[in-house]
């Protein structure tokens, strides 16, 4: 399923994971209405999205201004840093957007934690910025899908998601 | 008799000009000989369901230039242990010591580091996991050139899994059999020890000239 942000909201679900099937989320022109903000995903379950604190993540923090960052968490109440890392708004910088490509693994398992992997680049005003790696929710039971919202804030028009089954 | 729509006959079809009005059957006919336009595919050669074994063969490759792979809950039998590749050369299996591979790895408690080799007997893609229950791996790698004599053999690779302590760790790197041969085969195997399960899939990104 693709959807694209016509006027501006404050988050976007997707759903429809129901196989066992790798699936995978493109996400592009991802900005935030609200200048500096960090992206949050997090799993849906019969399409709420889950806010219990058993969100762990890895992310290399790839960037162009300086040494690189390590982002990790254990026990957050979302994944931190997927499309989003301090991205800017429009207003601080025209042509700005957050972008990503993640897989997700065993959503569909009743029996598994839900895995993701993360490739992102965005930027803020001092650079490039890159979080890649992968994060886990260590709830064992199904979940249908993700929700994203930023930090804080709005997500402006134009911002693309699509989730893909890949079969 | 209309032929796509066109009385007495169709323009002739092919990949990225086709003309007129087409039933199901038309859609399947010309997507068989490679005359209907479908952008971007992504074409599943082979999955294997595993089931506690040393390693697991895809042998059948096409003559894609860029494969992709996926794993999917791959359970280890042995604790603590990342999942290898390694590649059939003609139909040979290399073992030298002659693989390079170099990856970012990074743990949820926060530990990062690097890895790399030049003269290893296997690729390290998926890091490392443990056996017990919800220790899984997970991931994706993409192959280039395989199938090209005249080229080596690369790899990128990126995964998510649980180790044996258990946190969660991931890593993303890439990776070269620096030898211009005919890879025919992929196997994937783990360090040690067996797969105890999991779900492995290749495909071709088929492309158009």
């Amino acid at each position: 399923m693709t959807i694209t942000v016509s006027s501006a909201v404050a988050s976007v679900t997707l759903t429809g994971i129901d196989s066992d099937d790798v699936y995978m989320l493109a996400v592009s022109n991802c900005i935030p209405v609200t200048n500096g903000q960090n992206g949050e995903l997090r799993v849906t379950k019969s399409g709420t999205a889950q806010s219990d604190a058993n969100y762990d993540f890895a992310f290399k923090g790839l960037r162009t201004d300086t040494t690189f960052s390590n982002l990790a968490s254990v026990g957050s109440s979302k994944w931190t840093y997927p499309i989003g890392w301090s991205t800017s708004n429009t207003s601080a910088e025209a042509g700005v957007s957050g972008n990503a490509i993640i897989y997700l693994y065993n959503f569909n398992s009743s029996s598994e934690y839900s895995f993701i992997t993360v490739e992102t680049a965005t930027k803020y005003s001092g650079g490039t910025l890159a979080p890649t790696g992968g994060a886990l929710h260590k709830v064992a039971s199904a979940s249908d899908g993700v929700h994203f919202q930023w930090s804080s804030g709005n997500i402006d028009v134009g911002a693309v998601f699509t989730l893909y089954r890949v079969v | 008799m209309s032929e796509y729509g066109y009385i007495p006959e169709a323009p002739e079809q092919s990949f990225g000009n086709n003309k007129g009005i087409f039933t199901p059957k038309d859609i399947y006919d010309l997507t068989r000989a490679d005359k209907y336009t479908n952008y971007g595919q992504l074409e599943l050669i082979e999955t294997q369901t595993v089931s506690n074994v040393a390693t697991v063969d895809f042998t059948t490759l096409g003559t894609y230039n860029v494969h992709f792979m996926t794993f999917n809950d791959i359970h280890s039998a042995t604790n603590n242990v990342l999942t290898n590749v390694r590649f059939y050369e003609n139909e040979v299996l290399e073992t030298g010591a002659v693989y390079q591979y170099a990856y970012q790895y990074g743990n949820v408690a926060g530990s990062f580091g690097e890895s790399r080799s030049t003269s290893n007997t296997r690729i390290y893609t998926l890091m490392n996991l443990g056996n017990a229950t919800n220790e899984t791996a997970n991931g994706y790698t993409y192959f280039y050139n395989l199938t090209d004599s005249s080229k080596y053999s690369f790899l990128t690779f990126h995964s998510m899994t649980i180790n044996a302590t258990p946190n969660g760790n991931m890593n993303f790197g890439s990776a070269v059999l620096p030898q211009a041969s005919t890879v025919t085969g992929i196997q994937v195997l783990m360090q040690s020890g067996n797969i105890t399960s999991g779900t492995i899939s290749l495909y071709g990104i088929k492309e158009y000239s």
